[in-house]
């Protein structure tokens, strides 16, 4: 058990540093409050953003004409330069977009033609992920023009019908016929629950993941440094092995990261009311996978780097750009779909998906494939590191 | 096949603890141990001298299992050192030259910590650590943190380190570079202890009076290779225990060539008896009182300038000096 002595010691090393402290606990807090207040209203302006060509699913189940011309005609004619359409059964598209695959789907009901002719209210879903940003607003402008405008063509047609007849009453239906008084859309996120997932929220969960990647970065750091020192060759010179030593680090890292985990997510919680979801069991399993998955990754990093500068100075490159492909600098659903899919190795970019889902109400079901890609992935990067560093020791000069 | 045991004149068997045979370690095409054969015996205090990049702390590391050698057979009793560190290191301790302590940590904490780390606990580790604490002569600062101790007190404190499991063989590495007097010999008293008590040391250093004072064999090791060992007396007789006349002159009012051809004229030998180096010059002779006057009269008839005249008895230096031709701090 000297591997726990050895995560002890760090522990204690930790706790007497004021200054480390204060990084750890505070810093996220202040963050966490001055980006979601700012970014809350950027959020808000989306409007105003460029949009790149997207991605929606699409399920049709009305049998009327008008759906169609709306699929048809105007998504997949009119937008085919913005929207990508694919055309899926209710229980696909549900998937998709729950496991991030599609953006926006839409849920064309029965009915949906005839209601419009009608003047009933015509029933059409929308599903996004949390946060869709522009993509939703796009397509819910889209249909709602389109209720707008078709039913108008279609009663002018008929009303040409009514002056011949001239009877008061059917002159009464056509002015309730009037679509832009009828609440078409049935906007949602996609989960039992359907929650929306706020900017506090989302800043909670990205800067989160941003300060657990850097106190990795800085514990590994400390690794490295005490490798350069004579500490590790006396260590060494213990019972400790190198799998004993690698282990003794992570856990301490781990056990720290864990620690300001519990900060963040009690302290956003308290005191800025972010809702975590539902779910306390995936917020704490996917939180130790993520530490899991990040330390490994940062281990490895740091069996190949030699000098604590270096690695502190890749390492401070190597977390601005995964918190910027992570989603922690800018909403993630501005970037292109591909993008949010090629950036899942990052076990940053993971988690803040994870804790997204996790809040719009998935549970622990739901992100268990995560959660255990993270964690093969976190022992896939500390083993590789753990070879790296016994095999680095052959050749070293005394 | 390394040789197990060594008879001495009265017939008492010793059994060797360490030994090591033809040791070598190339990195890339640098080789800094080159062939390197010696065995210490339980008990004893085994001195490794040799001047830096001579490649003692690359042999040390290899015979403690920090890094495999090349090529070569290390066993600390029966067991390989080489193929199974983890099992050796259990008995070895190393008090390594530079301070391996956590400077943030008191003495204590790092004890305890060190004392985890050879697998001791509870009442055991306590009484280890008030052992070790007492015998470094900290038991009351023993709570005061390492960083705010002077050189000599973190020497100490790195001595203890490596004593809190007991082992039988302790390896230092230059402990006490750079540290006060007191320091020096309550370090070397510690020492000499730890050996009356029957621990086994090996013991590096640059000073040679440290060496004899401690060390009952003693190996000279340069270039990577051993090139004498033997106790102090054996040593002494194999450079014919000469006394070494030093003679420092001043500035360029002599010529070397000169003087090497008057000290042959004297009987001694340029390549056995001579050594010059700069304005030093060194001569080995049994009773230097013999040659020195004339050899004063000679230097100084010329107008050759003397800053100093010193005769050392036969020592260490004397030996490491004739032997490789450079002094140990060269």
């Amino acid at each position: 058990m000297s591997f726990w002595w050895l995560a002890w010691k760090d522990l204690k090393m930790i706790a007497r540093d004021k200054k480390a402290l204060l990084t750890l606990i505070l810093m996220p807090l202040i963050l966490i409050a001055i980006l979601g207040s700012a970014f809350g209203n950027v959020m808000k302006q989306d409007d105003d953003s460029v949009l790149e060509k997207f991605s929606m699913g699409i399920v049709n189940l009305d049998k009327g004409p008008l759906s169609k011309v709306l699929v048809e005609e105007v998504f997949e004619n009119q937008m085919k330069d913005q929207i990508e359409i694919k055309s899926l059964h209710e229980s696909e598209l549900r998937k998709k977009i729950t496991e991030h695959h599609l953006p926006v789907g839409l849920i064309i009901e029965p009915g949906f033609s005839d209601s419009l002719m009608t003047g009933e209210q015509a029933k059409v879903k929308l599903l996004t992920v949390p946060d869709p940003g522009l993509k939703a607003v796009v397509v819910q402008k889209v249909v709602e023009q389109f209720a707008d405008s078709v039913p108008i063509e279609a009663a002018a047609a008929q009303k040409a019908s009514l002056v011949q007849t001239g009877t008061d009453g059917e002159k009464k239906t056509l002015q309730e016929m009037d679509l832009s008084k009828v609440s078409l859309l049935n906007e949602t996120t996609v989960s039992a629950k359907t929650k929306m997932v706020g900017s506090f929220q989302y800043y909670a969960a990205a800067m989160g993941v941003m300060f657990l990647l850097m106190t990795v970065v800085q514990g590994v750091s400390n690794m490295i440094l005490e490798r350069e020192q004579e500490v590790y060759n006396r260590l060494l010179l213990t019972h400790l092995t190198y799998t004993y030593y690698l282990l003794g680090k992570l856990l301490g890292l781990v056990v720290i990261c864990l620690a300001q985990a519990a900060v963040i997510l009690m302290g956003t919680g308290l005191i800025f009311g972010v809702d975590w979801g539902d779910s306390a069991s995936g917020v704490l399993v996917m939180t130790m996978a993520f530490i899991i998955n990040a330390c490994g990754l940062g281990v490895l990093a740091g069996s190949f780097v030699k000098t604590e500068k270096a690695f502190s100075v890749a390492g401070m490159f190597g977390t601005q750009i995964m918190a910027v492909l992570g989603g922690s600098m800018v909403p993630m659903y501005l970037f292109p779909d591909w993008v949010n899919s090629a950036v899942k190795f990052l076990p940053n970019a993971l988690a803040l998906q994870n804790y997204l889902k996790l809040m719009t109400g998935a549970g622990l079901a739901d992100i268990l494939p995560a959660v255990l890609g993270a964690l093969g992935l976190g022992i896939l990067f500390f083993v590789i590191g753990l070879i790296r560093l016994s095999m680095g020791r052959r050749g070293r000069y005394a | 096949m390394i040789e197990r045991e060594v008879r001495h004149g009265l017939g008492v068997v010793n059994v060797n603890l360490l030994a090591v045979q033809d040791l070598r370690k190339n990195f890339g095409q640098f080789e800094a141990v080159k062939g390197l054969s010696f065995t210490v015996e339980k008990g004893e205090s085994f001195g490794l001298l040799g001047p830096n990049g001579a490649g003692k702390s690359t042999a040390i590391n290899m015979i403690t299992g920090l890094f495999p050698p090349t090529s070569g057979e290390i066993r600390l009793r029966d067991i390989d050192i080489v193929r199974r560190p983890k099992q050796a290191q259990k008995t070895i301790g190393v008090v390594p030259q530079e301070i391996a302590l956590y400077q943030e940590m008191s003495a204590k904490e790092n004890l305890k910590f060190w004392g985890r780390m050879y697998n001791l606990s509870g009442k055991k580790l306590e009484i280890s650590v008030d052992g070790v604490l007492e015998m470094i002569g900290l038991t009351d600062r023993a709570r005061d943190k390492v960083a705010d101790f002077s050189g000599g007190m973190k020497r100490r404190v790195n001595i203890g380190a490596a004593i809190l499991h007991q082992p039988e063989l302790l390896i230092m590495d230059e402990p006490t570079v750079g540290i006060d007097p007191q320091s020096r010999n309550h370090i070397l008293e510690t020492v000499k202890r730890l050996n009356h008590e029957g621990m086994t040391i090996i013991y590096t250093s640059h000073y040679m009076e440290e060496v004899e004072y401690l060390c009952e064999r003693v190996g000279i090791i340069d270039h990577g290779q051993v090139i004498a060992i033997g106790t102090l007396r054996d040593l002494r007789e194999s450079i014919g225990d000469r006394s070494r006349i030093m003679i420092m002159l001043d500035g360029e009012t002599f010529n070397q060539q000169e003087i090497i051809n008057h000290l042959e004229g004297s009987g001694l030998s340029v390549d056995k008896d001579i050594l010059f180096k700069e304005n030093l010059l060194t001569a080995f002779h049994k009773e230097p009182q013999n040659i020195l006057g004339g050899l004063i009269q000679y230097l100084t008839r010329d107008g050759i300038k003397i800053s100093s005249v010193e005769i050392v008895e036969p020592n260490l230096e004397s030996i490491f000096l004739q032997l490789t031709g450079r002094s140990l701090r060269d």
